[in-house]
């Protein structure tokens, strides 16, 4: 045995972490919310059986990735600042993922309503505490016009 | 953590009978995943609860993103770093 294998370390510990992009938008949150709503209204007005299974299979995956953007806004762009300014935000998160898995097995437009409703409310902390001028990459001014 | 520790460094650790104290290198379960084991730098300590940050802020997912861990998280302290032999000597 090589002295190596003797003094190789038993655990290994991570001491950098991920190197975060720093953009973060709820926007990309209500997109998918967006989907699952409008997937439930072509739902109701369909009669063709093997569209509305892959309507189900395809709004699963759109809550499902409405809430992985909900839950990167409040794990990684929410600060202990912005909490302390804007403590409501640690419950409009949790709702809003809870409610993510809701509108994962619901049916009802009413349901991926309230979603985009709770979607809304996170995106007017996030502008409250400067995420656009914070976060987004500006576009150019002849782009914006 | 740069550049007081680079990925792959070897280092011994002590295991910690008393609370943490502020400067320390400290070996810290991640509260989101407790399997994950970090190495940060104490910033606070108080109430029962630290403060852990990296070294670089810009880069380090630290006590900003997951607030402040319980001591109870703080399984020891960064003591010795024996290789790469180049960089050998102490963390405190």
């Amino acid at each position: 045995m090589f002295w190596t294998n003797l003094l190789k370390p038993r655990i290994t510990a991570s001491a950098h972490c991920d190197l975060p992009c720093g953009v973060y938008d709820p926007e990309q949150a209500r997109i998918e919310a967006e989907s699952c709503y409008k997937i439930i209204e072509k739902y109701n007005a369909s009669n063709d059986e093997q569209f509305k299974t892959r309507a189900i299979v395809i709004k699963e995956e759109r809550a499902e990735l409405a809430k992985h953007h909900i839950d990167v806004l409040w794990s990684d762009y929410f600060k202990p600042e912005h909490v302390q300014k804007y403590p409501e935000i640690t419950e409009l998160c949790w709702k809003a993922a809870k409610q993510c898995s809701k509108v994962k097995g619901s049916l009802d437009l009413g349901d991926a309503r309230t979603l985009l409703d709770m979607i809304d409310k996170i995106a007017d902390v996030w502008t409250k505490a400067g995420g656009p001028q914070a976060t987004r990459v500006q576009k150019a001014a002849a782009a914006r016009a | 953590m740069e550049p007081a520790l680079s990925a792959g460094d070897w280092i011994v650790v002590s295991e910690l009978s008393r609370p943490p104290r502020v400067g320390e290198i400290v070996l810290v379960r991640d509260p989101r995943d407790p399997e994950n084991l970090m190495l940060k730098r104490v910033t606070a300590v108080y109430d029962g609860r630290c403060t852990v940050l990296g070294d670089r802020p810009e880069e380090s997912t630290d006590s900003r993103t997951f607030g402040p861990v319980p001591v109870q998280n703080v399984v020891a302290r960064a003591l010795f770093r024996y290789a790469p032999i180049g960089r050998i000597g102490w963390l405190w």
